[in-house]
């Protein structure tokens, strides 16, 4: 009731005096039960002779399983020329195999009560689907079938080509997906890690079938590939089902598995970037921060000051950006895997005559936790929001096998799952003060903003000399060089 | 987001309610839908003198609970000339109470491992909160305290109206297709409330003052227009008496609930709408019809019809616009039934360089021969499988139980459609699905809506 005028306070009272009167005379929450702790079982990992790893993961209680394939390599292998092929050529394997076309693909695995993805992302590929106990058997032929016998149609190529390019041009034309795409070619210049993973306008129409084939014959084995069950389904079962479908996968033979090359942690090149785009109705903010491996008990510290910093609406910058100033509906921040390695990212979206302002809240908060220690009670309630997030996350099959291939994708041990509450845990404030001070200072910061760069383009040079401005018609997401162009 | 609006998705929403059945052994051959066993939710239900209306249900695969409550009002009971206001007051319902200060509830949320979130549709507003089950007491304590006890000021009223503003601008002005998805679900009513939409305008938002949250508490926000859904890890005793001591001192207020207008006439004439926008990658065209509420006896068809057209991959508009004439990107068919008269929605984007005349005649073929020809009955059973599959995967978490039971309980006016609407689905034949297509879309008259880039010559 603090700082209301009396004005509406009086209001207030007239109408609600029946409720005052005699509602909830309890005026402080009760306190909580002891807890009851969450016990996660640990996935069961076994190799068939052909080198795929079969992890299990049992979640009993409801008769579904997820399935999910897992190769471990993606967006990384990406030639220079050809953005976006590791991404197409994922898409593509559910579009034709030697025994049924794209069409037949799809309705099989729906008539099964699933729809089969696949995609590539940074360090993996994958195809996968959730289906009911009863059609796990038929779903992993599927699995099995579009994995190792794509075809690569030229036609299908030219479908999936047109329709990406299309969807590029509705990535265009967003702010937020400007900006972020913008703020990762800051972050990784123009090495594998920071090309847009879906390609652009100029790499798309380079992907020859070749590309597809070759990419697939390299990446495509079982001695770098994971199979994922979670859900209602016992190891033994999933041995069993893993080997009548992938069993005979042959490794290719004279072929050397892929290499990924290691993401840089400090570039050349601006660390600001506007993107005009005067028709937008908001400035989309992106501040992206390349991260070295997190070793040990580092990667819990560093979630944790991730959640310190943008995690749910308790988060400092939510905090100052959303409830002290409404100056955006949603920010967040997040750390994503490059590798081994880690980008740190704090997004939003506001109205273009805030951009500025939003821009110095981010920088004053990130300076915050490198020089203050977070307090005890902050620090204790960020770390049991965070546990809180992730055990929900492990609630459903999928949520569960996508937990287990984010430890895969980053060669960490499936165990993990079982000890990360522990790793939270253990977390101090002097840890993530430590972190921060080392690896969230100004030099390895970059800050993309895309929006109506006239209401706001010239007060953000003032903050930021040696901003560049392009027009998004200009952009060029092909090389970091592109970023340099006023 | 305390703040999610109804989905305006525009691929089709699948079905809210479902579950499958006992575990069964591996088996080469798949059954088909009609095998699939549907377990009954054995869900409790109360009724306070007060009016409250309590359902729950356990589930203890975790150690968590989610709390809901869902009460009867929503963008269609805005203020005249403050439309978006139901949904700012969703936001304003974290901004303290009596004994709460603003954002309490994020503390007893977010910062014990919990979550909190709300959204407001047309009809409905819901409050969803998940916790670790020891705090069950505590977020009980809560929802009953600012249900009774709202207390809002002028600076926290601002600041949040702001928060709305921009959630206006991200959804609507920012996002490519945002005015599209808004006036595809508002333009095409000519009378029912519905037409304002539920996020509203910024001038709308700027006419709202503290006075009027206010005034919308006292009005809506009462124990007889409120169900309260508590799903996963608890003690029914122990619930029970919780309730009792937090929820049943509440008291039912005697002034009568406000009803709102709920008519809309058939239409009589088709209309066409041109809708512009500053930044349109590429045009979209949707086709409107007329459908009735959800709680009506067609409303298990429409959903299997709006499934053939556009669920999953393998659907009609999907394979007939996208990968054959590759003359759309996306193409969508989606049944938005709400309590009163809701909409069906036909829609695509254009792929690159296509016309939107042109997009449109595809998609209305797809659609006239649904009406037109029976679904063979493999096709009918791969969508009623898709269907049954993912409502009993949205049910895996507290969360999802709780919003199944409030959707059937508070929209579809009866808790136990979350039982009883899987099995209607299940009987829908390929005769019903001709039927109610041609009963409400190639009988009906429509409103059509074309989205193109400002400054483009018609």
């Amino acid at each position: 009731m603090s700082g209301r005028s009396l004005r509406y306070l009086a209001g207030a009272l007239t109408l609600l005096t029946a409720t005052v009167a005699t509602a909830q005379p309890f005026e402080v929450p009760p306190p909580p039960a002891p807890p009851r702790p969450l016990a996660i079982a640990a996935p069961v990992e076994q190799v068939l002779p052909n080198g795929l790893r079969v992890i299990v993961a049992r979640r009993e209680g409801v008769p579904l399983v997820t399935a999910m394939l897992v190769v471990l390599s993606g967006s990384e292998l990406d030639p220079p020329q050809l953005s976006g092929l590791a991404s197409m050529t994922a898409s593509l394997l559910t579009q034709g195999t030697r025994k049924r076309s794209g069409p037949e693909i799809a309705a099989a695995a729906e008539a099964l009560g699933g729809s089969l993805e696949s995609g590539a992302g940074w360090g993996q590929s994958l195809v996968a689907i959730t289906v009911t106990t009863p059609r796990l058997d038929a779903a992993l032929g599927l699995v099995a079938e579009v994995t190792r016998e794509p075809t690569f149609a030229p036609a299908e190529l030219e479908r999936i080509r047109n329709q990406t390019l299309d969807a590029l041009k509705v990535s265009y034309a967003d702010p937020g997906t400007v900006a972020g795409l913008t703020a990762a070619r800051l972050a990784y210049g123009s090495g594998a890690w920071g090309h847009p993973a879906d390609g652009t306008p100029a790499s798309l129409p380079r992907i020859k079938r070749a590309d597809l084939v070759a990419l697939h014959r390299l990446a495509f084995r079982p001695d770098r590939a994971v199979l994922i069950l979670s859900g209602d389904i016992g190891p033994e079962q999933g041995d069993l089902l893993a080997g009548r479908h992938f069993g005979n996968w042959a490794a290719p033979v004279g072929v050397a598995p892929p290499r990924p090359p290691t993401p840089p942690t400090l570039t050349d090149g601006p660390a600001v970037a506007v993107v005009d785009m005067p028709a937008a109705g908001q400035a989309g903010v992106v501040l992206a921060l390349p991260l070295p491996p997190r070793v040990g008990a580092e990667r819990a510290a560093a979630d944790v000051l991730d959640a310190v910093l943008g995690g749910g609406y308790s988060s400092r910058l939510s905090q100052e950006v959303r409830i002290k100033r409404g100056l955006s509906y949603a920010v967040h921040s997040r750390i994503e895997a490059r590798g081994r390695n880690g980008l740190f990212l704090a997004a939003l979206q506001t109205k273009n005559e805030s951009a500025v302002e939003v821009v110095a809240l981010l920088k004053a908060e990130l300076d915050r936790v490198m020089q203050a220690p977070v307090p005890a009670d902050e620090l204790a309630s960020r770390k049991l929001s965070l546990i809180g997030g992730f055990s929900r996350s492990v609630e459903t099959t999928a949520g569960l096998a996508s937990a287990i291939r984010s430890l895969v994708a980053t060669e960490r041990a499936p165990g993990e799952l079982k000890t990360r509450i522990a790793a939270i845990e253990a977390v101090e404030s002097a840890d993530v003060q430590r972190y921060a001070a080392a690896h969230f200072g100004a030099t390895g910061r970059r800050l993309a903003v895309a929006g109506a760069a006239q209401r706001f383009a010239e007060s953000l040079k003032a903050e930021a000399p040696g901003l560049v401005v392009i027009a998004q018609p200009q952009l060029d997401l092909e090389r970091a060089d592109g970023l340099r162009r006023d | 987001m305390k703040a999610r609006l109804v989905a305006v998705a525009l691929l089709a929403a699948g079905l809210g309610a479902g579950a499958l059945g006992p575990k069964a052994a591996f088996a080469a051959a798949a059954p088909a839908a009609e095998a699939l066993q549907v377990p009954r939710i054995a869900y409790r239900e109360r009724k306070l003198d007060n009016g409250l209306t309590v359902l729950s249900v356990e589930s203890h695969a975790s150690p968590t609970v989610s709390i809901q409550v869902w009460f009867h009002v929503g963008g269609a009971d805005d203020p005249e000339g403050k439309s978006g206001f139901a949904h700012l007051f969703e936001h304003m319902m974290f901004k303290g109470s009596k004994y709460m200060k603003s954002e309490q509830f994020d503390r007893l949320t977010e910062d014990v491992g919990g979550e909190n979130n709300a959204f407001t549709s047309e009809d409905v507003t819901g409050y969803q909160a998940v916790v670790p089950s020891n705090h069950l007491e505590t977020l009980l304590w809560a929802e009953a305290e600012r249900l009774a006890n709202l207390r809002v000021d002028e600076a926290n009223f601002r600041s949040e109206r702001a928060v709305v503003q921009e959630e206006y601008r991200q959804r609507i002005l920012a996002s490519p297709y945002g005015r599209f998805f808004e006036e595809m679900r508002t333009k095409p009513y000519l009378r029912h409330p519905y037409r304002r939409g539920v996020i509203g305008s910024i001038e709308n938002l700027d006419a709202a003052a503290v006075a009027d949250v206010v005034a919308f508490h006292a009005a809506y926000y009462r124990p007889d227009n409120a169900t309260l859904i508590v799903a996963g890890d608890f003690d029914p005793r122990q619930l029970d008496a919780w309730v009792d001591k937090y929820f049943a001192p509440i008291p039912r207020p005697a002034a009568p609930l406000p009803r709102r207008e709920t008519e809309e006439a058939a239409w009589t004439a088709d209309r066409a709408i041109t809708v512009k926008a500053p930044n349109v990658p590429l045009p979209a065209v949707a086709t409107v019809w007329l459908a009735p509420p959800v709680t009506h006896a067609d409303a298990p068809a429409l959903q299997v019809a709006a499934a053939l057209l556009a669920a999953g991959e393998s659907s009609r508009l999907n394979q007939a616009l996208v990968y054959r004439q590759q003359i759309a990107t996306q193409a969508a068919f989606s049944t938005d039934l709400r309590a009163g008269p809701g909409l069906l929605i036909a829609s695509a984007i254009a792929a690159g360089g296509r016309k939107p005349a042109a997009v449109r005649a595809a998609l209305l073929a797809e659609v006239k021969r649904l009406a037109e020809r029976p679904a063979s009955r493999q096709e009918l059973d791969k969508v009623k499988t898709l269907l049954l599959t993912q409502a009993f995967s949205s049910r895996q978490t507290p969360l999802g139980l709780a919003a199944a039971i409030g959707e059937a309980a508070v929209l579809g006016r009866n808790p136990n459609r979350v039982n009883t609407d899987l099995d209607d689905l299940r009987r829908v034949s390929a005769a019903d699905v001709q039927r109610v297509m041609r009963r409400y879309v190639s009988g009906a008259h429509s409103v059509s809506l074309d989205y193109v880039q400002e400054g483009t010559p018609q």
